[in-house]
C-alpha cells in the first residue's frame, strides 16, 4: 500500500468518523470505559510500588526480607484467604527460622512478622479481630519505627509488654497514652509499655498497618493465641554490598535448618517492593475483570457501529469497486476506521482513567502514576480491540459484489 | 505488435444462473471483437443480457464460460485484485444515475480511479482538476454532487472515466436519467472523447443515439442478434498517439511509487 493510500484511507475514516460525531463518541466511550479500568489498576499498581520503594528506600539498603511463597498474585488465592476464618495461615516460615538467621555472619538484626488477628479486651472496650503483630525486640533496629511515649517491647518474661498503634490506642483505652494499662487476649494479659507515632502507610512492605495493630513478643502471642506463622522475616546485613552474598547465606542456611525445603524467597532491594497487599489484588482483579467484560462490550459497540457503517456505505463500496478499488482496499479502509475510532476512545479512555486515577487518589494514599508502559499498554489494548472487532465488518465490506452494491440505494 | 487495433476479443461467452430446472442464461456463446477507436451501441430489449455484457466486458462480472483477451492478455480467470487493479488503469465506466459518491466533493469523485493506482494526491488533484476544466467545470471542483444538475453530475462522471486515460470507455445508457438537452450535451461529449481515439462502448434503450455510433449492435435473449458497422475499420477515429504519449510522460512523473 503506498503512502498516498493510507493517508486517504486514513483521510476518508477522519471524514467519517466526523460525519457521525454523536454515533463515534458513544461508540469510543465504550472502549474508554474499558481502558479508563486499566489505567486506573496501572496507575494505582504504579504507585503502590513507588510507595513501598520509597519506604524501603527509607528504612535503608541494607534490608533483606525473607518470604515464605504464596501465591498471593492470583485473585482466586486471595479471595480463598480473605474468606477463611484466619487470613494468615499458610506460612512454612518458623520463629526458630530468626535465630538461624541472626547467626548468620554479617547479619546485623533479624525479626519475625508473624501476624494473627483476635478479639482484644481492656477494661474499657472489646474489639474484635484486632491485627497482633508478633515480633521480637530486634524489630525497630531493622525498621524505625517512632515511638511517642514509653519504649519497644522488651524480653522480659514476667510481663508480657506491648506496644500499641496511635488510632489501635484510641480504639481500645480511648486515649492516646496508655502506657501501663492492660489488655487481655484469650486471657493472657498483657502490659502496654509504648505507643507508636502515626504513621499513615497503611501500605507497606510489612502488610501490617501500624497505626492499627498492637505489637507483641512473638513467642508471648504464640502462647496466647495457641501456634503462630511467620509471614515474613526482616533481616539488616551489616553493608549493602554484601547484600547478594548474604541473601545467599540465609537461603542455604534455611534450606538446611528446614532439611531441604525451598517454598520460600528471599528478597532485597527493588524485589521487595512487590505490592503484598490482598486487598489491592482483590480489588485490582475485579476491576480487571470489570476492564475485560468493559472492552468486550466496547468492542461489540466498535462491531455494531462498523457494520451500521458499512451497511449505509454499500453503494460507496460498489462505486469504489468499479472505478477500481480491490476488496483489499476496501477491507483496508474499514479497517483504518474501526482502528482509529478504537484509537480514540483508548486517548479518551487514558484521560478518563487518570480523571479516576485522581479522584481516588484523593481518598488514599495512591497518587496517580504514569509511566511509558502504560501509555504502550493502553495503545496495544485499543489497537487489539479495534482488529479484533473491526476485522469482520471490513472483510464484510471488502465481500460486497461491486454490481449488487451500485444496486443498493442509500 | 500486431493486433494493436484489437482491444477486446470475446469468444463464446456465456453467463449462466442457476443449475437444471432453474438454469437461465444472461448471455449464451457471445462472440465480440472491439477495435481501438469503435463507437459501439448495444442495444435491445430489457433483460437481453446488455448490461451483463457490459459487465463483464468492464471485469465487474465473471462470465460461466469463454474467453476475454482484452488489450493481449487473458483476463478470463485472473485475480480478482487484477481484475480491480485492470478496472483501475483500463477501463472507465459511465453509469445511468451517475454513481457519484455524495459526501466527496466533485474533484475527489472524478480523482477515485486515480486513488488506487498509487498516485500522490497532488498527481490525483492535478488530473482531475484538468479533466473538470475539460467539461467546464473547474468553477465547480468544490461543489458536491447534490448542488449540481444532472447532466452537471453527469458530465463529473464523464470526467470520472477518463480521468485515468483508460482503453476502453463503458457507459450503461448515460442519458436514460437526463433531459434531452443534457442529453445532448454528454453525448457531444461523448462525441468529442470518440474522436480523440477513445473506444467507447455504451449500451442504450434511444434509438436516435445510434447516429453516434460507429457500429450497432442488437441483443436479443442473451445473444446478438445484429451487428453493423455504420463506420469501416479504416476510417475509424486514429488515436492521437502524441497526445497520449505526452499525457502518459506527465502522468509518470506526478506518480509516486
Amino acid at each position: 500500500m503506498s503512502v498516498a493510500l493510507v493517508k486517504t484511507h486514513f483521510n476518508l475514516a477522519k471524514t467519517a468518523i466526523k460525519e457521525n460525531r454523536t454515533r463515534s463518541f458513544l461508540t469510543c466511550l465504550g472502549i474508554a470505559i474499558g481502558v479508563a479500568c486499566i489505567i486506573l489498576i496501572l496507575s494505582l499498581m504504579g504507585s503502590i510500588s513507588r510507595l513501598v520503594s520509597e519506604q524501603v528506600k527509607g528504612i535503608g539498603a541494607d534490608l533483606i526480607v525473607v518470604r515464605p511463597n504464596t501465591n498471593k498474585d492470583t485473585v482466586s488465592s486471595v479471595v480463598a484467604e480473605l474468606t477463611s476464618s484466619n487470613a494468615y495461615q499458610k506460612s512454612n516460615l518458623a520463629l526458630s527460622d530468626v535465630s538461624t538467621i541472626t547467626g548468620i555472619e554479617n547479619v546485623v538484626a533479624a525479626a519475625p512478622i508473624a501476624v494473627a488477628t483476635s478479639t482484644v479486651k481492656t477494661e474499657k472496650n472489646t474489639l474484635d479481630s484486632v491485627t497482633l503483630l508478633g515480633t521480637t525486640p530486634s524489630f525497630i533496629d531493622i525498621q524505625p519505627l517512632s515511638l511517642k511515649d514509653g519504649s519497644f517491647i522488651n524480653n522480659t518474661f514476667e510481663s508480657n509488654t506491648a506496644v500499641v498503634g496511635h488510632t489501635m490506642s484510641l480504639l481500645l483505652f480511648n486515649t492516646n497514652n496508655p502506657i501501663g494499662k492492660t489488655l487481655t487476649i484469650h486471657g493472657e494479659r498483657f502490659v502496654v509499655v509504648g505507643v507508636l507515632r502515626e504513621v499513615e502507610e497503611s501500605i507497606n512492605f510489612n502488610n501490617v498497618d501500624f497505626d492499627n495493630a498492637v505489637i507483641l513478643n512473638a513467642s508471648a502471642l504464640a502462647n496466647a493465641v495457641g501456634g503462630l506463622q511467620v509471614q515474613q522475616i526482616n533481616v539488616k546485613a551489616s553493608n549493602t554490598d554484601s547484600l547478594a552474598e548474604v541473601s545467599d547465606k540465609i537461603k542455604n542456611a534455611l534450606v538446611e535448618a528446614k532439611a531441604g525445603e525451598t517454598n520460600f524467597g528471599v528478597y532485597y532491594g527493588d524485589e521487595i517492593t512487590h505490592p503484598a497487599s490482598s486487598l489491592f489484588t482483590v480489588v485490582s482483579g475485579m476491576l480487571t475483570t470489570v476492564a475485560a467484560v468493559a472492552l468486550v462490550v466496547g468492542g461489540i459497540g466498535v462491531m455494531n457501529i462498523m457494520l451500521v457503517s458499512v451497511g449505509e456505505r454499500t453503494h460507496e463500496i460498489g462505486i469504489r469497486k468499479s472505478v477500481g478499488a480491490s476488496s483489499q482496499n476496501i477491507l483496508a479502509q474499514f479497517m483504518f476506521e474501526a482502528l482509529i475510532l478504537s484509537i480514540l476512545g483508548g486517548l479518551f479512555g487514558l484521560v478518563l482513567g487518570y480523571i479516576f486515577a485522581f479522584f481516588v487518589s484523593i481518598a488514599t494514599p495512591f497518587a496517580p502514576y504514569i509511566n511509558i508502559w502504560i501509555l504502550v499498554i493502553t495503545f496495544c489494548t485499543s489497537l487489539a480491540v479495534g482488529v479484533i472487532f473491526g476485522i469482520y465488518p471490513a472483510l464484510k465490506a471488502a465481500s460486497k459484489n461491486p454490481i449488487e452494491s451500485l444496486k443498493h440505494y442509500r | 505488435m500486431g493486433t494493436t487495433n484489437t482491444v477486446i476479443e470475446l469468444k463464446g461467452i456465456t453467463k449462466r444462473y442457476g443449475y437444471g430446472d432453474t438454469e437461465s442464461f444472461a448471455l449464451k456463446n457471445v462472440d465480440l471483437t472491439v477495435r481501438r477507436g469503435e463507437f459501439i451501441m448495444i442495444m435491445g430489449p430489457s433483460g437481453c443480457g446488455k448490461t451483463t455484457l457490459l459487465n463483464t466486458i468492464g471485469l465487474l462480472d465473471r462470465a460461466t464460460e469463454g474467453s476475454y483477451v482484452l488489450n493481449g492478455e487473458n483476463v478470463a480467470s485472473i485475480s480478482s485484485r487484477r481484475q480491480a487493479k485492470l478496472r483501475a488503469k483500463k477501463i472507465g465506466f459511465i453509469f445511468q444515475d451517475f454513481n457519484l459518491i455524495a459526501d466527496l466533493p466533485i474533484i475527489e469523485n472524478v480523482a477515485l480511479p486515480l486513488v488506487y493506482t498509487g498516485h500522490s494526491k497532488t498527481a490525483q488533484l492535478k488530473q482531475a482538476s484538468s479533466a473538470l476544466s475539460r467539461f467546464h467545470l473547474q468553477e465547480r471542483e468544490y461543489y458536491f454532487p447534490y448542488q449540481l444538475s444532472g447532466g452537471q453530475q453527469q458530465r463529473v462522471a464523464i470526467a470520472r472515466a477518463i480521468v485515468s486515460d483508460p482503453e476502453i470507455i463503458l457507459a450503461d445508457e448515460p442519458t436514460g436519467n437526463l433531459d434531452s438537452r443534457s442529453s445532448h450535451i454528454v453525448m457531444e461529449e461523448l462525441k468529442a472523447i470518440h474522436e480523440e481515439g477513445n473506444t467507447i462502448i455504451m449500451v442504450t434503450h434511444n434509438p436516435s443515439l445510434t447516429t453516434y455510433a460507429t457500429r450497432v449492435i442488437n441483443m436479443l435473449d442473451g445473444q446478438i442478434d445484429t451487428d453493423v458497422k455504420t463506420v469501416s475499420d479504416q476510417n475509424l477515429p486514429k488515436p492521437v498517439e502524441e497526445r497520449k504519449t505526452t499525457r502518459r510522460t506527465r502522468k509518470k512523473s506526478g506518480r509516486k511509487k
